[in-house]
């Protein structure tokens, strides 16, 4: 892996993909973005040798949160990629629900960037 | 603002928001209120779910790139509350009609923060598609709003400065965010 962190991030607010964007550029990631499970897929299906780790919403139209770790854990190329949820939900039945779907870790929004920052690092590294 | 009859109907409960805060409607008869000085209160409903809730905030958002404590008074945050606990009671974004109000700058001479956070909410809504039915932004006094989210109708009031209340920080530990998780 480079010292650059290729990070896959997935949400369907264009404002939190433009606060997601600038938080991480700034901090020296290589961000790439996709607007809903569906897109993510098909971002990665074409780039997915390019990420390191992936962020993703859960309430997303097209495929949600949920629907993308499942798809993701099923290909094999991604079966070992960090995948973190970053999502106003915070309740333990999604959490239960993503840790059974396959996802590395949970967020709870609002996120802090430095926070942020470092969860990125740590499962990354 | 003409008044609307149709909010004086019945006795709905009423539900105050208070800053930093979002309400949808349960779905029984209610009435969504709050005053705001410089704070923004951005009502949305969905017209077919017959689904609508309001959120209260001041601050806009974190300055891109400062690694600023994330706070959930920021609006892009109580607005993504507010779109996905609409979305959890049947409603659909692509629906939604927003009314926006309040953004007053009740302090002459100081920093013009309710425009901040009237132009950080219409800019919100154009990102994300959702029109504005309805807005009532700006000026220097402070506005009451009563929202029925069943409906879907909004009355909003300009009344004296003293009635808005100071802007302060809320919190509400069960929401505070930002650490990792891990599984």
């Amino acid at each position: 892996m480079s010292d650059t962190i290729r990070v896959l991030t997935v949400d369907d607010s264009a404002s939190m993909r433009a606060l997601l964007r600038s938080a991480l550029s700034s901090r020296g990631y290589q961000v790439s973005q996709a607007e809903d499970g569906v897109a993510a897929l098909e971002w990665l299906a074409d780039n997915g040798s390019d990420i390191d780790v992936i962020v993703t919403d859960i309430n997303m139209p097209r495929m949600d949160g949920f629907g993308l770790i499942e798809a993701l854990r099923g290909q094999s190329r991604f079966r070992d990629c960090p995948i973190l949820v970053l999502s106003t939900e915070s309740s333990d039945e999604k959490k239960s629900r993503a840790r059974s779907a396959g996802a590395t870790g949970w967020i709870v929004k609002p996120f802090d960037a430095d926070k942020l920052d470092t969860a990125l690092r740590r499962v990354t590294h | 603002m003409q008044h609307n009859p149709e909010l004086s109907i019945g006795s709905p409960a009423r539900i105050t928001v208070m800053q930093g805060q979002v309400y949808v409607g349960s779905g029984a008869p209610e009435i969504l209120t709050t005053v705001l000085g410089s704070c923004i209160a951005c009502c949305l409903y969905d017209p077919i779910a017959r689904v609508g809730g309001m959120n209260h905030f001041l601050l806009a958002e974190p300055t891109p790139g400062s690694g600023t404590v994330a706070d959930q008074n920021y609006g892009i945050f109580l607005m993504e509350l507010l779109i996905n606990q609409m979305m959890t009671r049947g409603g659909v974004k692509s629906r939604m009609k927003a009314h926006i109000y309040g953004g007053g700058n009740m302090h002459a001479g100081m920093t013009r923060i309710g425009d901040a956070n009237a132009r950080f909410a219409l800019s919100f809504l154009a990102d994300e598609g959702i029109p504005v039915a309805r807005q009532d932004v700006g000026g220097d006094s402070a506005r009451r709003v009563d929202f029925d989210p069943i409906l879907g109708r909004t009355r909003c009031r300009h009344v004296e400065k003293y009635t808005a209340p100071a802007p302060k920080p809320i919190t509400q530990p069960t929401m505070s965010g930002g650490e990792l998780e891990l599984f």
